[in-house]
């Protein structure tokens, strides 16, 4: 699937034939297709700019997965988990074929609303402890919105 | 070195929100984020919502870049990163054998880092050449084509002698390696020294 220089991506040592050998690979590797960049162009609609809203990014450690869901996982039924972190608040879901089930830590009471690329798909309380549920999402990009008073936590995007 | 900031100045207008410097963004980057998907063997459908994923939450990071000439290989490692998500998560069209391990046979051909370091690379090189002025372009994508054209009939095309066109296509070449966007996918692959892992083995030396 691959030209010259498998294994060996050093281009400072490369000579003309294999640069021109990649070069004649990058050529033809295939563009993006309009749709997929006209819909990363309309990403810029969802710009955040109000510096006042706190972004909870995605916690890289909580993509590793325990063994038994490794086995268990990639398939319905499949349990995902994963934790959003701000200095302020941290959020954690949980998302399975009956929903995702959430909870803002430290617990407290709150709105949260579940975005996706066409809008607020609903808005629910967290209860005294911080948690909330939500039906199963559509596929695709989501985040959260959290609310709680005055203060606005929006999530990093994730695909689901 | 002005053109390095070239990425620099689409990053930095698009924070500010320069739409028409974000569509360029996305136009230049767009086929180093689909190349890393198809490392993964995602559906069509997963691939087009991992890079939407990526692309939204690039917009939210614009302003945190530290160092936007980075931002092909942000794009590459979040791109990679929401693409093994995705693939924890299991296919959403494909019907999934409970007999079948869904997780372990999933993209063992390829290595990861070095599928990102070469989409980068080649994503750089379309870069580079296109910084070339157009007679230099004409002629490496004349000889990089598959199969290469003879020099006769390059001469013939071009009206170059036969006995130039060796030594111009090695000039070409050197100015495809000193094009900005190839210096910067080089920089970036020493900057990558010392977070270890396979990078800093296929960066090779300069």
């Amino acid at each position: 699937m691959r030209g010259k220089g498998v294994g060996a991506v050093s281009l400072p040592g490369w000579t003309d034939d294999e640069l021109l050998a990649e070069l004649g690979e990058a050529l033809r590797e295939v563009p993006a297709d309009d749709g997929v960049v006209r819909a990363a162009q309309a990403a810029f609609t969802w710009r955040t700019v109000d510096a006042d809203i706190e972004l909870l990014y995605l916690d890289a450690d909580a993509e590793l997965v325990p063994a038994d869901a490794l086995v268990r996982g990639a398939g319905p039924g499949a349990l995902r988990t994963m934790a959003f972190h701000g200095e302020r608040l941290s959020v954690e879901i949980e998302i399975d074929e009956a929903g995702i089930v959430g909870q803002l830590s430290p617990p407290q009471p709150g709105h949260v609303t579940l975005m996706t690329t066409d809008g607020p798909q609903g808005t629910v309380e967290a209860d005294e402890v911080g948690c909330f549920t939500f039906p199963p999402p559509p596929a695709g990009s989501l985040r959260l919105d959290c609310r709680m008073g005055a203060e606005r936590f929006i999530t990093e995007w994730v695909t689901v | 070195m002005a053109d390095e900031s070239e990425v620099s100045r689409l990053v930095r207008a698009s924070e500010r929100g320069d739409e028409a410097a974000w569509n360029e963004l996305v136009r230049r980057f767009a086929p180093l984020v689909m190349a890393v998907t198809r490392n993964y063997q995602l559906s069509t459908e997963d691939a087009q919502d991992v890079s939407q994923t990526v692309w939204l939450r690039l917009v939210e990071h614009l302003g945190s870049l530290r160092e936007p000439a980075a931002l092909p290989g942000w794009l590459a490692t979040t791109t990679q990163r929401e693409c093994v998500r995705v693939v924890q998560r299991g296919r959403r069209v494909q019907p999934v054998d409970p007999h079948s391990d869904g997780v372990l046979d999933q993209g063992t051909t390829v290595d990861p880092d070095d599928a990102i370091i070469r989409a980068e690379l080649r994503q750089a090189l379309r870069d580079g050449l296109a910084e070339l002025p157009k007679r230099d372009q004409m002629l490496l994508q004349l000889r990089a084509a598959d199969p290469p054209m003879a020099y006769e009939e390059i001469s013939q095309l071009t009206g170059m002698p036969i006995g130039s066109i060796g030594p111009t296509l090695r000039r070409c070449l050197d100015r495809l390696r000193a094009t900005s966007p190839v210096r910067a996918y080089l920089a970036t692959l020493s900057a990558d020294e010392g977070k270890g892992g396979g990078r800093r083995e296929l960066a090779g030396v300069d």
